[in-house]
């Protein structure tokens, strides 16, 4: 049974040749574009959901750090997209892969990172140390910001990893569980498929949420940055 | 193809790939370099691994296993 549990996750394989990519770039052709100044219904919606999404994210930023929409739009229709696409029943989703989430976030955290010290260097090299620090807390402090620092793509790609894995699995083991009751015990299989049901809800919940606290934490860093 | 790539991507993308997403370039090198010294040093503790364990091809024991196995010397 743990066999079971854990093959869903395995990078699927087409008669031995690897179609992750193909299933990474899925997702895009969901999201049609267009050049009309007047949209057939899917793509006005999308467009609008997009724009209140911009507006709402984008409005803490200076002219520099809205430089960074597009990549941040991106980033959070992908994130949301590939998340919801997998609670497709034996569907392969890519964000339950640690690689994929810190290929995702060190590239984009360490470039708010070079950002500030590039553009802003004082200011960056301040963020070490908060302000009204007493002296002799000094150089331990600058030593917890420096790993503070350092951890937060980590925290990134395992807070996505964890979530999205963990949200499928419960809903393996619930499933199965549901499953094995139905012979035993039909009203204990009917509870746990209510509780299913609830999980399912709150796996949608969740794939739309993690997306946004990873953008948002990567705007936070680009606008602490910038 | 080329021409429609560079027509439809290029164009329009060329101010964020040139300047925007310097620092995102960047970046994805620091993530290249980890990727590298992780996949080397995982090269380097299997090659390792199958050193110790090895025999040469003739049956008898590498230095390292004889160095690490006590010798018991048997008297007929």
């Amino acid at each position: 049974m743990n066999e079971n549990l854990f093959t869903s996750f395995a990078t699927p394989t087409m008669m031995g040749l690897p179609i992750v990519i193909l299933i990474i770039m899925f997702p895009s052709i969901l999201f049609p574009s267009s050049n009309r100044l007047i949209n057939n219904r899917l793509i006005s919606i999308q467009q609008w959901l997009v724009q209140l999404t911009s507006k709402q994210m984008m409005a803490i930023h200076n002219n520099k750090g809205q430089t960074w929409t597009l990549m941040l739009m991106s980033l959070i229709l992908f994130i949301g997209s590939t998340n919801l696409l997998g609670l497709l029943p034996h569907s392969f989703t890519p964000t339950t892969q640690l690689s994929m989430n810190l290929g995702m976030a060190i590239p984009l955290w360490a470039g708010t990172v070079f950002m500030g010290f590039r553009h802003k260097t004082k200011a960056a090299l301040a963020h070490f140390l908060p302000q009204g620090t007493p002296i002799f807390l000094i150089p331990m402090l600058v030593i917890i910001e420096t790993i503070s620092l350092f951890i937060q793509p980590m925290a990134l790609a395992v807070r996505l990893t964890a979530n999205i894995t963990a949200g499928h699995l419960l809903i393996h083991l619930i499933g199965g569980a549901t499953l094995a009751l139905m012979d035993i015990s039909p009203s204990t299989a009917l509870i746990t498929f209510i509780i299913l049901i609830l999980l399912t809800i709150l796996e949608f919940a969740v794939a739309m949420i993690q997306a946004y606290v990873f953008t948002l934490l990567v705007s936070l860093y680009l606008h602490d940055n910038t | 193809m080329l021409q429609s790539l560079i027509k439809n991507v290029w164009v329009p993308m060329k101010p964020y790939y040139t300047q925007v997403y310097q620092e995102i370039w960047a970046g994805m090198g620091l993530m290249g370099f980890i990727v590298y010294k992780i996949r080397s040093a995982d090269k380097r503790s299997k090659a390792l691994k199958g050193k110790i364990f090895a025999s040469d091809g003739w049956g008898r024991k590498t230095p390292s296993y004889l160095f690490r196995t006590r010798r018991i010397p048997v008297l007929n």
